[in-house]
């Protein structure tokens, strides 16, 4: 193929192919937040960490603070998924501590 | 599995973990709305002996409840004081709580339990209380039996075992998966992208910055990298897009053991609108080929699979299809050298592995109409060299396309059929205003209605009110009023 863009470029007078002057800087393409993917694993994270805060299940805080990790590891827009993961971290972090902490539920002591 | 001294660690921090937050949460709520002078007090208190703590408490509850002190010192702490020692869970509340019954209002808190708690205290010192904690946190879950083996304890805490050592795991992952990724693109810049390779001899500004002295390529999370060049005849810029596995991402991985994924390098060349003509070719395997037709919109327009080869020709693998608008504009856009190089039979057989498709548009639906695009698989960071071949196509294809013109013939089928569809395009945008015309009308006028509706009714109540008045003074007596 190389010679072939060699060939290309000579049948074009051997001139060099850059032309600075049209030369124009990067523009990162403007996306509004409904076009940007949909993080499922904030989503997940939020639905675990409601789940284990509602049926003190400590499993499900513990899965919504792994999901947490994964949303925090494929993070692209700092400042738009922090809200959505802070969140979820929040409902994992409270369904640990009254699962921890709160006092023993009746019959679930073991969950 | 893992040997039980290793297991014990999570454990041991988690327990640790679990005390500081104990503590700290209990301190707080015990230290909060005090003032600097009783300070002190509360500070001689806490280090004290059993007995002198005692007697200092005895002196406490014995004194009659100082209600002035306890309104003028600070109002909001009795309220903090009451919410937080119901709510300790362990009966074995800490020494200390000396402080916070000078503030104990007897006649505000009634029937509740904290006053008897002193009673209790001597059988605990302050030593003695901490180490107390996580045994009353770990009865929560677990029967209180003190000694517990190895495998006991492994199976009450597997949840927290398992949990902890997969973030664990995960954070490792992170690292190791990210330096990964980096260095699959680093390793596709230096190959392409540095002094004398094939994009710095092609392009006048290379990166996204303004070409002095800046990065050449733009990470956008941990799995996409971005590399940008412009300054070229016949183009206004190209748009390099590397996505890479999610190996920085441990789930995802895990996700990719059952669909694999590979790594993926999108060119997307903007080419000038006067130097690109009607082309429309699109490259890919038979199958993609046959999704691509069906989901791109310009190509579901204008083009079709080309059945086969034009006569006379050699032409693409038999793995690969084509399609386009029209069987010249496509032999001619794969020529003999393309086909030597890349997609002729001999060279596929090597090079297929890292070809996904190639798409030239001049009526692409988006920003930019005239856009040609490559998608290529990227090879592992020490093999790069294997798509020079593909890289060299990039600038190939800008100054083939950037310099071909249609022949009359099929000018004239290429044109019809595109300002058939800019009429299509005119009409349904038209449609679409009208509809919007007439759908505010109909909300118009049903608003207009609903007015009239109200206004009517309101007339109908005033006139019925003034029937109603009228009857009211025929029926009553006429009585006649003397002012005085």
């Amino acid at each position: 193929m190389k010679e072939a863009t060699t060939s290309g470029g000579a049948s074009a007078g051997a001139n060099d192919p850059r032309q600075p002057t049209t030369a124009r800087p990067y523009a990162p393409p403007k996306l509004s937040s409904q076009d940007l993917p949909v993080d499922y694993a904030g989503f997940l994270a939020v639905v675990f960490g409601v789940v284990g805060v509602m049926m003190h299940y400590k499993v499900c805080s513990w899965i919504a603070i792994i999901f947490c990790a994964q949303s925090l590891a494929n993070m692209k827009n700092f400042e738009n998924d922090l809200k959505q993961l802070s969140m979820a971290f929040m409902f994992a972090v409270m369904g640990l501590v009254t699962n921890y902490f709160g006092p023993p539920r009746p019959g679930s002591a073991k969950r | 599995m893992a040997p039980p001294t290793r297991i014990r660690l999570p454990r041991a921090t988690l327990i640790l973990i679990l005390l500081a937050l104990h503590l700290s949460l209990s301190l707080a709520a015990q230290f909060e709305g005090f003032d600097s002078d009783e300070l002190p007090h509360a500070a001689a208190a806490d280090p004290a002996s059993p007995d002198d703590d005692d007697e200092g408490l005895d002196l406490d509850v014995d004194l009659p409840p100082p209600p002035p002190i306890s309104v003028s010192v600070s109002s909001p702490s009795p309220p903090v004081t009451t919410t937080t020692t119901p709510a300790n869970p362990n009966p074995t509340t800490p020494p200390n709580p000396t402080p916070s019954l000078d503030f104990w209002d007897e006649d505000e808190f009634e029937g509740i339990p904290v006053p008897e708690s002193p009673t209790s205290d001597p059988s605990s010192t302050p030593a003695e209380s901490a180490p107390s904690d996580p045994s009353a946190a770990d009865a929560a879950e677990a029967p209180p039996a003190p000694p517990r083996t190895p495998a006991e304890l492994l199976r009450a805490f597997s949840i927290e075992i398992a949990c902890v050592s997969f973030l664990i795991c995960f954070l490792l992952n992170y690292f190791t998966g990210k330096k990964q990724n980096e260095a699959i693109a680093l390793a596709w810049a230096t190959k392409f992208a540095t002094r004398d390779s094939i994009f710095d001899k092609n392009f006048s500004l290379l990166g996204t910055g303004d070409g002095k002295d800046t990065p050449l390529l733009l990470k956008e999370g941990q799995d996409v990298f971005k590399f940008y060049a412009s300054g070229r005849r016949f183009c206004q810029g190209m748009l390099a897009t590397m996505e890479m596995r999610a190996r920085h991402d441990l789930l995802s991985k895990l996700l990719e053991l059952v669909f694999p994924r590979k790594d993926t390098i999108t060119f997307e060349v903007v080419m000038n609108d006067e130097s690109m003509d009607h082309v429309m070719v699109a490259v890919a395997r038979k199958k993609a080929a046959k999704t691509m037709q069906k989901e791109e919109r310009d190509l579901q327009k204008f083009a079709s699979v080309l059945a086969s080869a034009p006569a006379g020709k050699k032409w693409v693998a038999d793995e690969l299809s084509v399609v386009a608008e029209s069987k010249e504009v496509a032999g001619d856009m794969i020529s003999e050298a393309v086909l030597d190089q890349v997609l002729g039979e001999k060279a596929f057989e090597k090079l297929g592995k890292w070809f996904i498709s190639l798409h030239f548009s001049d009526q692409l639906a988006g920003s930019y109409k005239k856009v040609l695009s490559f998608k290529f698989v990227l090879p592992d960071a020490n093999n790069m060299a294997e798509m020079t071949k593909l890289v060299a196509l990039v600038p190939f294809y800008i100054d083939l396309i950037g310099r071909y013109k249609l022949s009359s013939h099929a000018r004239s089928k290429t044109d019809a059929a595109r300002t058939k569809a800019a009429q299509e395009a005119f009409r349904e945008l038209q449609g679409v205003r009208q509809e919007t015309l007439l759908r505010k009308k109909a909300e118009k006028k049903k608003l207009m209605e609903e007015a009239e509706a109200k206004l009517s009714a309101e007339v109908l109540r005033k006139k019925e009110e003034k029937e109603r008045n009228r009857q009211m003074k025929k029926g009553a007596p006429k009585v006649k009023m003397l002012r005085s």
